[in-house]
Protein backbone atom coordinates (compact mmCIF):
# COMPACT_ATOMS: atom_id res chain seq x y z
CA UNK A 1 0.00 0.00 0.00
CA UNK A 2 1.75 3.15 -1.06
CA UNK A 3 0.83 6.80 -0.88
CA UNK A 4 -0.90 7.11 -4.26
CA UNK A 5 -3.14 4.15 -3.59
CA UNK A 6 -4.10 5.67 -0.28
CA UNK A 7 -5.09 8.88 -1.97
CA UNK A 8 -7.12 6.99 -4.60
CA UNK A 9 -9.10 5.39 -1.82
CA UNK A 10 -9.81 8.83 -0.44
CA UNK A 11 -10.81 10.14 -3.85
CA UNK A 12 -13.34 7.34 -4.26
CA UNK A 13 -14.90 8.07 -0.91
CA UNK A 14 -15.48 11.72 -1.81
CA UNK A 15 -18.45 13.15 -3.65
CA UNK A 16 -18.50 13.70 -7.41
CA UNK A 17 -17.70 17.43 -7.71
CA UNK A 18 -14.51 16.98 -5.77
CA UNK A 19 -13.63 14.04 -8.00
CA UNK A 20 -14.00 16.35 -10.96
CA UNK A 21 -11.65 18.80 -9.33
CA UNK A 22 -9.18 15.97 -8.71
CA UNK A 23 -9.21 15.16 -12.43
CA UNK A 24 -8.57 18.80 -13.14
CA UNK A 25 -5.61 18.70 -10.76
CA UNK A 26 -4.07 15.76 -12.58
CA UNK A 27 -4.38 17.56 -15.91
CA UNK A 28 -2.69 20.55 -14.32
CA UNK A 29 0.05 18.37 -12.92
CA UNK A 30 0.91 17.19 -16.41
CA UNK A 31 1.52 20.80 -17.35
CA UNK A 32 4.04 21.38 -14.58
CA UNK A 33 6.79 19.04 -15.82
CA UNK A 34 6.18 20.43 -19.30
CA UNK A 35 6.74 23.97 -18.10
CA UNK A 36 9.81 22.90 -16.14
CA UNK A 37 11.26 21.23 -19.25
CA UNK A 38 10.52 24.38 -21.25
CA UNK A 39 12.38 26.38 -18.62
CA UNK A 40 15.32 23.96 -18.82
CA UNK A 41 15.53 24.50 -22.57
CA UNK A 42 15.96 28.21 -21.93
CA UNK A 43 19.12 27.58 -19.87
CA UNK A 44 22.21 29.34 -21.22
CA UNK A 45 24.81 27.47 -23.23
CA UNK A 46 27.65 25.94 -21.24
CA UNK A 47 30.67 28.21 -21.57
CA UNK A 48 33.72 28.70 -19.39
CA UNK A 49 33.22 31.52 -16.90
CA UNK A 50 33.62 34.72 -18.80
CA UNK A 51 36.00 36.49 -16.48
CA UNK A 52 38.79 34.03 -17.09
CA UNK A 53 38.68 34.18 -20.89
CA UNK A 54 41.98 35.92 -21.53
CA UNK A 55 43.12 34.77 -24.94
CA UNK A 56 46.26 35.35 -26.92
CA UNK A 57 44.70 33.94 -30.09
CA UNK A 58 41.87 36.39 -30.47
CA UNK A 59 44.18 39.34 -29.90
CA UNK A 60 42.36 42.66 -30.33
CA UNK A 61 38.82 41.40 -30.64
CA UNK A 62 37.96 42.29 -27.05
CA UNK A 63 39.44 45.76 -27.40
CA UNK A 64 37.50 46.29 -30.62
CA UNK A 65 34.25 45.16 -29.09
CA UNK A 66 34.70 47.60 -26.22
CA UNK A 67 35.63 50.65 -28.28
CA UNK A 68 33.62 50.30 -31.45
CA UNK A 69 36.76 50.65 -33.62
CA UNK A 70 37.33 47.61 -35.79
CA UNK A 71 40.85 47.93 -37.21
CA UNK A 72 40.68 51.48 -38.54
CA UNK A 73 36.93 51.57 -39.11
CA UNK A 74 34.67 53.14 -36.59
CA UNK A 75 31.31 51.45 -36.23
CA UNK A 76 28.26 52.73 -34.42
CA UNK A 77 29.42 52.76 -30.80
CA UNK A 78 27.40 50.81 -28.34
CA UNK A 79 25.90 52.63 -25.43
CA UNK A 80 28.66 53.21 -22.89
CA UNK A 81 26.79 54.67 -19.95
CA UNK A 82 24.18 53.04 -17.77
CA UNK A 83 20.52 53.93 -18.34
CA UNK A 84 19.96 54.59 -14.64
CA UNK A 85 22.63 56.56 -12.84
CA UNK A 86 22.85 58.31 -9.53
CA UNK A 87 21.98 61.93 -10.32
CA UNK A 88 24.85 64.36 -10.02
CA UNK A 89 27.46 61.67 -9.56
CA UNK A 90 29.69 61.30 -12.60
CA UNK A 91 33.06 60.80 -11.06
CA UNK A 92 34.26 60.83 -7.49
CA UNK A 93 31.65 58.54 -6.04
CA UNK A 94 34.55 56.73 -4.45
CA UNK A 95 36.20 59.77 -3.04
CA UNK A 96 39.52 59.30 -1.40
CA UNK A 97 39.70 59.38 2.32
CA UNK A 98 41.41 62.39 3.92
CA UNK A 99 44.25 60.08 4.89
CA UNK A 100 45.01 59.36 1.27
CA UNK A 101 46.30 62.77 0.29
CA UNK A 102 49.43 60.99 -0.83
CA UNK A 103 47.48 59.14 -3.49
CA UNK A 104 45.55 62.23 -4.49
CA UNK A 105 48.74 64.11 -5.09
CA UNK A 106 50.21 61.26 -7.07
CA UNK A 107 47.12 60.55 -9.16
CA UNK A 108 48.19 62.54 -12.23
CA UNK A 109 51.83 61.60 -12.68
CA UNK A 110 53.38 59.82 -15.61
CA UNK A 111 55.31 57.68 -13.13
CA UNK A 112 53.19 57.37 -10.05
CA UNK A 113 56.04 55.91 -7.99
CA UNK A 114 58.49 58.66 -8.82
CA UNK A 115 61.06 59.32 -6.13
CA UNK A 116 59.94 56.58 -3.77
CA UNK A 117 62.97 55.26 -1.95
CA UNK A 118 64.18 51.77 -2.82
CA UNK A 119 61.15 51.41 -5.09
CA UNK A 120 62.84 48.87 -7.38
CA UNK A 121 63.46 46.44 -4.56
CA UNK A 122 60.08 46.53 -2.96
CA UNK A 123 57.12 44.30 -3.89
CA UNK A 124 53.79 46.06 -4.50
CA UNK A 125 52.10 44.60 -1.41
CA UNK A 126 54.66 46.30 0.84
CA UNK A 127 52.53 49.42 0.54
CA UNK A 128 49.34 48.27 -1.20
CA UNK A 129 48.24 45.64 1.30
CA UNK A 130 44.53 46.46 1.03
CA UNK A 131 44.72 46.09 -2.74
CA UNK A 132 45.67 42.43 -2.46
CA UNK A 133 42.38 41.48 -0.77
CA UNK A 134 39.84 41.34 -3.56
CA UNK A 135 38.38 38.72 -5.84
CA UNK A 136 40.56 39.61 -8.81
CA UNK A 137 43.71 39.02 -6.77
CA UNK A 138 42.66 36.29 -4.37
CA UNK A 139 40.47 34.14 -6.59
CA UNK A 140 41.39 34.88 -10.20
CA UNK A 141 45.07 35.02 -9.12
CA UNK A 142 45.79 38.11 -11.18
CA UNK A 143 49.09 39.82 -10.50
CA UNK A 144 49.28 43.60 -10.17
CA UNK A 145 51.08 43.95 -13.46
CA UNK A 146 48.47 42.10 -15.46
CA UNK A 147 46.25 45.17 -15.11
CA UNK A 148 48.57 47.99 -14.10
CA UNK A 149 51.26 47.17 -16.66
CA UNK A 150 55.00 47.42 -16.58
CA UNK A 151 57.22 50.22 -15.26
CA UNK A 152 56.75 53.09 -15.18
CA UNK A 153 53.19 52.72 -13.91
CA UNK A 154 51.28 55.86 -14.76
CA UNK A 155 48.90 57.42 -12.24
CA UNK A 156 45.28 56.51 -12.83
CA UNK A 157 44.30 60.04 -13.89
CA UNK A 158 47.32 60.72 -16.05
CA UNK A 159 45.99 61.54 -19.47
CA UNK A 160 47.76 58.71 -21.32
CA UNK A 161 47.35 56.14 -18.57
CA UNK A 162 45.54 52.96 -19.60
CA UNK A 163 43.87 53.18 -16.19
CA UNK A 164 42.32 56.56 -16.98
CA UNK A 165 38.54 56.09 -16.74
CA UNK A 166 38.14 57.36 -20.30
CA UNK A 167 39.85 54.26 -21.67
CA UNK A 168 40.12 51.79 -18.78
CA UNK A 169 37.23 49.70 -20.09
CA UNK A 170 38.96 49.17 -23.42
CA UNK A 171 42.58 48.92 -22.33
CA UNK A 172 42.27 47.03 -19.07
CA UNK A 173 38.85 45.48 -18.38
CA UNK A 174 38.28 44.16 -21.87
CA UNK A 175 41.44 42.07 -21.76
CA UNK A 176 39.28 39.54 -19.94
CA UNK A 177 35.75 41.00 -19.99
CA UNK A 178 35.11 41.28 -23.69
CA UNK A 179 32.73 44.12 -24.52
CA UNK A 180 33.22 46.02 -21.25
CA UNK A 181 31.70 49.50 -21.33
CA UNK A 182 32.54 52.64 -19.34
CA UNK A 183 29.66 51.87 -17.04
CA UNK A 184 30.95 48.32 -16.59
CA UNK A 185 34.44 49.57 -15.77
CA UNK A 186 33.14 51.61 -12.87
CA UNK A 187 33.03 48.31 -10.94
CA UNK A 188 35.41 48.88 -8.05
CA UNK A 189 38.07 46.17 -8.33
CA UNK A 190 39.85 47.01 -5.07
CA UNK A 191 36.64 46.91 -3.05
CA UNK A 192 37.07 48.03 0.56
CA UNK A 193 35.79 45.71 3.28
CA UNK A 194 32.19 46.96 3.25
CA UNK A 195 31.63 46.95 7.02
CA UNK A 196 34.56 49.22 7.82
CA UNK A 197 34.72 52.97 8.24
CA UNK A 198 36.96 53.29 5.19
CA UNK A 199 34.07 51.87 3.15
CA UNK A 200 31.73 54.43 4.68
CA UNK A 201 34.02 57.17 3.42
CA UNK A 202 35.00 55.62 0.12
CA UNK A 203 31.89 53.75 -1.01
CA UNK A 204 28.96 54.85 1.18
CA UNK A 205 26.29 53.05 -0.84
CA UNK A 206 28.03 49.72 -0.40
CA UNK A 207 28.51 50.40 3.30
CA UNK A 208 24.83 51.14 3.94
CA UNK A 209 23.53 48.38 1.67
CA UNK A 210 25.66 45.79 3.43
CA UNK A 211 24.71 46.94 6.92
CA UNK A 212 21.01 46.91 6.00
CA UNK A 213 21.43 43.39 4.63
CA UNK A 214 23.23 42.29 7.79
CA UNK A 215 20.33 43.69 9.81
CA UNK A 216 17.83 41.82 7.66
CA UNK A 217 19.86 38.63 7.98
CA UNK A 218 20.63 38.75 11.68
CA UNK A 219 17.22 39.78 13.04
CA UNK A 220 15.28 36.62 12.06
CA UNK A 221 18.16 34.47 13.28
CA UNK A 222 18.30 36.43 16.53
CA UNK A 223 14.61 35.70 17.04
CA UNK A 224 14.40 32.13 15.79
CA UNK A 225 17.58 30.61 17.24
CA UNK A 226 16.67 31.32 20.90
CA UNK A 227 13.06 30.52 20.01
CA UNK A 228 13.98 27.10 18.66
CA UNK A 229 16.29 26.30 21.55
CA UNK A 230 13.58 27.18 24.07
CA UNK A 231 11.04 25.16 22.11
CA UNK A 232 13.35 22.16 22.02
CA UNK A 233 13.94 22.36 25.74
CA UNK A 234 10.25 22.88 26.53
CA UNK A 235 9.22 19.80 24.56
CA UNK A 236 11.22 17.60 26.88
CA UNK A 237 8.82 18.52 29.67
CA UNK A 238 5.65 17.65 27.74
CA UNK A 239 3.79 14.57 28.86
CA UNK A 240 2.25 13.53 25.59
CA UNK A 241 -0.37 11.17 26.94
CA UNK A 242 -1.59 13.52 29.61
CA UNK A 243 -2.04 16.33 27.10
CA UNK A 244 -3.98 14.05 24.81
CA UNK A 245 -6.37 13.09 27.57
CA UNK A 246 -6.90 16.73 28.44
CA UNK A 247 -7.65 17.51 24.83
CA UNK A 248 -10.15 14.70 24.48
CA UNK A 249 -11.90 15.85 27.63
CA UNK A 250 -12.37 19.26 26.07
CA UNK A 251 -13.95 17.71 22.98
CA UNK B 1 -11.36 -0.28 2.60
CA UNK B 2 -11.63 -1.06 6.24
CA UNK B 3 -8.75 -3.55 6.07
CA UNK B 4 -6.19 -0.73 6.16
CA UNK B 5 -5.94 1.39 9.23
CA UNK B 6 -6.14 5.02 8.19
CA UNK B 7 -4.25 6.92 10.82
CA UNK B 8 -2.81 9.85 8.91
CA UNK B 9 -4.19 13.18 7.68
CA UNK B 10 -3.25 14.46 4.24
CA UNK B 11 -1.14 17.59 4.58
CA UNK B 12 0.68 18.07 1.26
CA UNK B 13 -0.33 17.18 -2.30
CA UNK B 14 2.08 15.18 -4.49
CA UNK B 15 2.81 18.33 -6.47
CA UNK B 16 3.70 20.29 -3.34
CA UNK B 17 6.00 17.47 -2.28
CA UNK B 18 7.64 17.52 -5.71
CA UNK B 19 8.23 21.26 -5.34
CA UNK B 20 9.87 20.65 -1.98
CA UNK B 21 12.14 17.88 -3.27
CA UNK B 22 13.26 20.01 -6.22
CA UNK B 23 13.84 22.94 -3.90
CA UNK B 24 15.89 20.76 -1.52
CA UNK B 25 18.11 19.44 -4.28
CA UNK B 26 18.65 22.78 -5.97
CA UNK B 27 19.17 24.64 -2.68
CA UNK B 28 21.83 22.18 -1.52
CA UNK B 29 23.54 22.34 -4.92
CA UNK B 30 23.55 26.13 -4.81
CA UNK B 31 24.86 26.09 -1.27
CA UNK B 32 27.66 23.65 -2.09
CA UNK B 33 28.74 25.32 -5.34
CA UNK B 34 28.49 28.80 -3.86
CA UNK B 35 30.48 27.90 -0.75
CA UNK B 36 33.05 26.03 -2.83
CA UNK B 37 33.77 29.30 -4.64
CA UNK B 38 33.64 31.46 -1.53
CA UNK B 39 36.05 29.10 0.26
CA UNK B 40 38.37 28.39 -2.66
CA UNK B 41 41.31 29.68 -0.63
CA UNK B 42 40.90 26.78 1.82
CA UNK B 43 41.46 23.04 1.21
CA UNK B 44 37.86 22.44 2.34
CA UNK B 45 36.51 24.76 -0.35
CA UNK B 46 38.70 23.23 -3.04
CA UNK B 47 37.60 19.72 -2.06
CA UNK B 48 33.99 20.85 -2.21
CA UNK B 49 34.55 22.43 -5.61
CA UNK B 50 36.20 19.28 -6.98
CA UNK B 51 32.85 17.50 -6.56
CA UNK B 52 31.50 19.81 -9.26
CA UNK B 53 34.64 19.68 -11.41
CA UNK B 54 36.56 22.60 -9.95
CA UNK B 55 36.26 26.32 -9.49
CA UNK B 56 35.11 27.11 -13.02
CA UNK B 57 32.53 24.43 -13.53
CA UNK B 58 31.14 24.99 -10.04
CA UNK B 59 30.11 28.41 -11.33
CA UNK B 60 28.60 26.89 -14.47
CA UNK B 61 26.55 24.53 -12.28
CA UNK B 62 25.64 27.38 -9.92
CA UNK B 63 24.31 29.55 -12.77
CA UNK B 64 22.29 26.76 -14.38
CA UNK B 65 20.74 25.59 -11.13
CA UNK B 66 20.03 29.22 -10.25
CA UNK B 67 18.12 29.70 -13.49
CA UNK B 68 16.32 26.43 -12.83
CA UNK B 69 15.27 27.79 -9.43
CA UNK B 70 13.98 31.00 -10.99
CA UNK B 71 11.97 28.89 -13.47
CA UNK B 72 10.65 26.81 -10.58
CA UNK B 73 9.70 29.97 -8.73
CA UNK B 74 7.71 31.21 -11.74
CA UNK B 75 6.01 27.83 -12.13
CA UNK B 76 5.15 28.00 -8.44
CA UNK B 77 3.55 31.43 -8.91
CA UNK B 78 1.40 29.98 -11.72
CA UNK B 79 0.51 27.13 -9.39
CA UNK B 80 -0.48 29.59 -6.67
CA UNK B 81 -2.66 31.54 -9.08
CA UNK B 82 -4.41 28.32 -10.04
CA UNK B 83 -4.95 27.43 -6.36
CA UNK B 84 -6.42 30.72 -5.14
CA UNK B 85 -10.15 30.60 -4.61
CA UNK B 86 -11.00 33.49 -6.94
CA UNK B 87 -14.73 33.36 -6.26
CA UNK B 88 -14.29 34.47 -2.67
CA UNK B 89 -11.06 36.24 -3.56
CA UNK B 90 -10.01 38.70 -0.94
CA UNK B 91 -11.49 36.72 1.93
CA UNK B 92 -10.26 33.34 0.72
CA UNK B 93 -6.67 34.44 1.35
CA UNK B 94 -7.34 34.65 5.07
CA UNK B 95 -8.92 31.25 5.55
CA UNK B 96 -7.16 28.93 8.00
CA UNK B 97 -5.88 26.71 5.16
CA UNK B 98 -4.10 29.68 3.60
CA UNK B 99 -0.42 30.40 4.13
CA UNK B 100 -0.98 34.16 4.17
CA UNK B 101 0.25 35.62 7.48
CA UNK B 102 -2.54 36.87 9.71
CA UNK B 103 -2.72 38.83 12.97
CA UNK B 104 -3.44 35.52 14.65
CA UNK B 105 0.10 34.35 13.80
CA UNK B 106 1.68 37.19 15.75
CA UNK B 107 -0.51 36.36 18.71
CA UNK B 108 0.34 32.67 18.35
CA UNK B 109 4.04 33.49 18.30
CA UNK B 110 3.91 35.37 21.59
CA UNK B 111 1.68 32.79 23.22
CA UNK B 112 4.01 30.04 22.00
CA UNK B 113 7.00 31.83 23.54
CA UNK B 114 4.92 32.30 26.67
CA UNK B 115 4.38 28.55 26.74
CA UNK B 116 8.16 27.94 26.44
CA UNK B 117 8.75 29.91 29.61
CA UNK B 118 5.68 28.58 31.39
CA UNK B 119 3.50 31.70 31.37
CA UNK B 120 0.44 30.23 29.67
CA UNK B 121 -0.94 27.13 27.91
CA UNK B 122 0.28 26.28 24.43
CA UNK B 123 -1.64 28.05 21.64
CA UNK B 124 -3.92 25.86 19.53
CA UNK B 125 -2.37 26.00 16.07
CA UNK B 126 -4.43 25.56 12.95
CA UNK B 127 -3.06 23.95 9.80
CA UNK B 128 0.02 26.18 9.45
CA UNK B 129 2.11 27.36 12.37
CA UNK B 130 3.73 30.79 12.14
CA UNK B 131 7.17 29.16 11.76
CA UNK B 132 5.93 27.20 8.75
CA UNK B 133 4.53 30.36 7.16
CA UNK B 134 7.84 32.10 7.80
CA UNK B 135 9.75 29.27 6.11
CA UNK B 136 7.40 29.37 3.13
CA UNK B 137 7.59 33.12 2.50
CA UNK B 138 11.30 33.18 3.29
CA UNK B 139 11.96 31.03 0.22
CA UNK B 140 10.11 33.50 -2.01
CA UNK B 141 12.00 36.45 -0.53
CA UNK B 142 15.30 34.59 -0.90
CA UNK B 143 14.71 33.67 -4.53
CA UNK B 144 13.78 37.24 -5.43
CA UNK B 145 16.88 38.71 -3.77
CA UNK B 146 19.33 35.96 -4.73
CA UNK B 147 17.86 35.48 -8.19
CA UNK B 148 17.89 39.21 -8.92
CA UNK B 149 21.46 39.80 -7.80
CA UNK B 150 22.53 36.46 -9.26
CA UNK B 151 21.22 37.42 -12.69
CA UNK B 152 23.04 40.76 -12.45
CA UNK B 153 26.29 38.99 -11.63
CA UNK B 154 25.83 36.31 -14.31
CA UNK B 155 25.19 38.86 -17.03
CA UNK B 156 27.34 41.80 -15.89
CA UNK B 157 27.62 43.41 -19.33
CA UNK B 158 23.86 43.65 -19.68
CA UNK B 159 23.41 44.65 -16.03
CA UNK B 160 25.92 47.49 -16.39
CA UNK B 161 24.00 48.83 -19.38
CA UNK B 162 21.03 49.41 -17.09
CA UNK B 163 22.76 50.26 -13.82
CA UNK B 164 26.22 51.70 -13.17
CA UNK B 165 28.90 49.01 -12.98
CA UNK B 166 29.62 49.71 -9.32
CA UNK B 167 26.18 48.30 -8.52
CA UNK B 168 27.80 44.91 -9.14
CA UNK B 169 29.95 45.49 -6.06
CA UNK B 170 26.76 45.93 -4.06
CA UNK B 171 24.97 43.05 -5.79
CA UNK B 172 27.86 40.74 -4.95
CA UNK B 173 27.63 41.52 -1.24
CA UNK B 174 23.84 41.36 -1.11
CA UNK B 175 24.01 37.96 -2.83
CA UNK B 176 26.59 36.74 -0.34
CA UNK B 177 24.83 37.92 2.83
CA UNK B 178 21.40 36.73 1.70
CA UNK B 179 22.85 33.33 0.79
CA UNK B 180 24.51 32.99 4.18
CA UNK B 181 21.25 33.95 5.88
CA UNK B 182 19.30 31.41 3.84
CA UNK B 183 21.75 28.63 4.64
CA UNK B 184 21.92 29.54 8.32
CA UNK B 185 18.13 29.55 8.50
CA UNK B 186 17.67 26.21 6.75
CA UNK B 187 20.62 24.36 8.25
CA UNK B 188 19.99 25.56 11.80
CA UNK B 189 16.36 26.53 12.36
CA UNK B 190 14.47 24.55 9.73
CA UNK B 191 16.47 21.40 10.45
CA UNK B 192 16.01 21.86 14.17
CA UNK B 193 12.25 22.25 13.95
CA UNK B 194 11.70 19.46 11.43
CA UNK B 195 14.24 16.97 12.75
CA UNK B 196 15.78 17.58 16.13
CA UNK B 197 13.03 18.62 18.50
CA UNK B 198 11.30 15.84 20.33
CA UNK B 199 8.00 16.08 18.47
CA UNK B 200 9.56 15.32 15.09
CA UNK B 201 12.77 13.46 15.97
CA UNK B 202 14.47 12.03 13.90
CA UNK B 203 12.48 13.37 10.99
CA UNK B 204 9.07 14.84 10.24
CA UNK B 205 7.96 12.73 7.27
CA UNK B 206 5.03 15.00 6.38
CA UNK B 207 6.78 16.68 3.46
CA UNK B 208 7.76 13.37 1.86
CA UNK B 209 4.86 11.12 2.74
CA UNK B 210 2.31 13.91 2.37
CA UNK B 211 0.50 13.07 5.59
CA UNK B 212 0.88 13.38 9.35
CA UNK B 213 -0.11 11.01 12.10
CA UNK B 214 -3.49 12.04 13.45
CA UNK B 215 -2.47 11.75 17.10
CA UNK B 216 0.64 13.85 16.49
CA UNK B 217 -1.47 16.42 14.65
CA UNK B 218 -4.03 16.47 17.43
CA UNK B 219 -1.16 17.26 19.72
CA UNK B 220 0.57 19.97 17.69
CA UNK B 221 -2.22 21.39 15.49
CA UNK B 222 -5.35 20.84 17.64
CA UNK B 223 -7.38 23.60 15.96
CA UNK B 224 -6.79 22.04 12.55
CA UNK B 225 -7.99 18.58 13.55
CA UNK B 226 -10.91 20.05 15.48
CA UNK B 227 -11.92 22.10 12.43
CA UNK B 228 -11.77 19.00 10.22
CA UNK B 229 -13.87 17.08 12.72
CA UNK B 230 -16.45 19.84 13.07
CA UNK B 231 -16.93 20.29 9.34
CA UNK B 232 -17.02 16.52 8.85
CA UNK B 233 -14.11 16.56 6.45
CA UNK B 234 -11.82 14.41 8.58
CA UNK B 235 -12.89 11.07 7.04
CA UNK B 236 -12.16 12.43 3.57
CA UNK B 237 -8.55 13.37 4.31
CA UNK B 238 -7.51 10.24 6.21
CA UNK B 239 -4.98 7.91 4.61
CA UNK B 240 -2.99 4.89 5.68
CA UNK B 241 0.73 4.86 6.34
CA UNK B 242 2.99 4.05 3.37
CA UNK B 243 5.03 0.91 3.01
CA UNK B 244 8.08 0.49 5.18
CA UNK B 245 10.28 0.52 2.06
CA UNK B 246 9.11 3.98 1.07
CA UNK B 247 9.43 5.16 4.63
CA UNK B 248 13.05 3.98 4.68
CA UNK B 249 13.63 5.87 1.44
CA UNK B 250 12.18 9.03 2.95
CA UNK B 251 14.46 8.74 5.95
CA UNK B 252 17.55 8.12 3.84
CA UNK B 253 16.78 11.03 1.54
CA UNK B 254 15.79 13.48 4.27
CA UNK B 255 18.61 12.63 6.63
CA UNK B 256 21.05 12.67 3.71
CA UNK B 257 19.98 16.25 3.04
CA UNK B 258 20.45 17.08 6.72
CA UNK B 259 23.92 15.56 6.68
CA UNK B 260 24.85 17.60 3.61
CA UNK B 261 23.53 20.78 5.16
CA UNK B 262 25.29 20.21 8.47
CA UNK B 263 28.52 19.41 6.61
CA UNK B 264 28.29 22.74 4.77
CA UNK B 265 27.40 24.59 7.97
CA UNK B 266 30.25 23.17 10.06
CA UNK B 267 32.81 23.41 7.26
CA UNK B 268 31.77 26.97 6.56
CA UNK B 269 31.99 28.00 10.19
CA UNK B 270 35.33 26.27 10.82
CA UNK B 271 36.95 27.80 7.75
CA UNK B 272 35.34 31.22 8.01
CA UNK B 273 38.46 32.73 9.54
CA UNK B 274 40.80 31.62 6.78
CA UNK B 275 39.17 33.31 3.80
CA UNK B 276 39.39 36.86 2.52
CA UNK B 277 36.08 38.50 3.27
Amino acid sequence: MDATQGINVVAKSQSSPSRKRKKHDIAFMCWIPGLVLLGLMCLPEVVPAQEEMASSIRRYKAYEASTGYYEEYEVLPRRQRAILEVPGVTRGLFRYSPASAEIRIRSRLADSHRAIKFYKRRPCEDCHVEQTRDIHTVRANLTCRQCHGKEPIASIYHYYSPMNPIRKHAYVCSKCHEGASISYSSYLVHMPNPVTRSAKEGFPLLFYAVWIMIGIAVSPLAVFIPHSVMWGVREFFVKKDKDKVEHNKKD
Amino acid sequence: MSTIKKTRIIRFSPLQRLFHVLLMLSFLTQGATGLSRMYVETPWGRALGSVFGGYESALAVHKRVGIFMICGFMVHILYLLSKVNWRKFPRSLFEPDSLVPQPRDVKDFFRHVGWFVGLNKAPEFDRWGYWEKFDYWGVGWGIIILGGTGLMLSYPLIASRILPGWFLNIAFWIHRIEALLAMAHVFVIHFFIAHLRRHSFPMDRAMFEGSVDIEAARHEKPAWVARLEQTGKLEGVLVAETTSGLRALFYIFGLGAVATGVFLLIGGLLNSMSITW
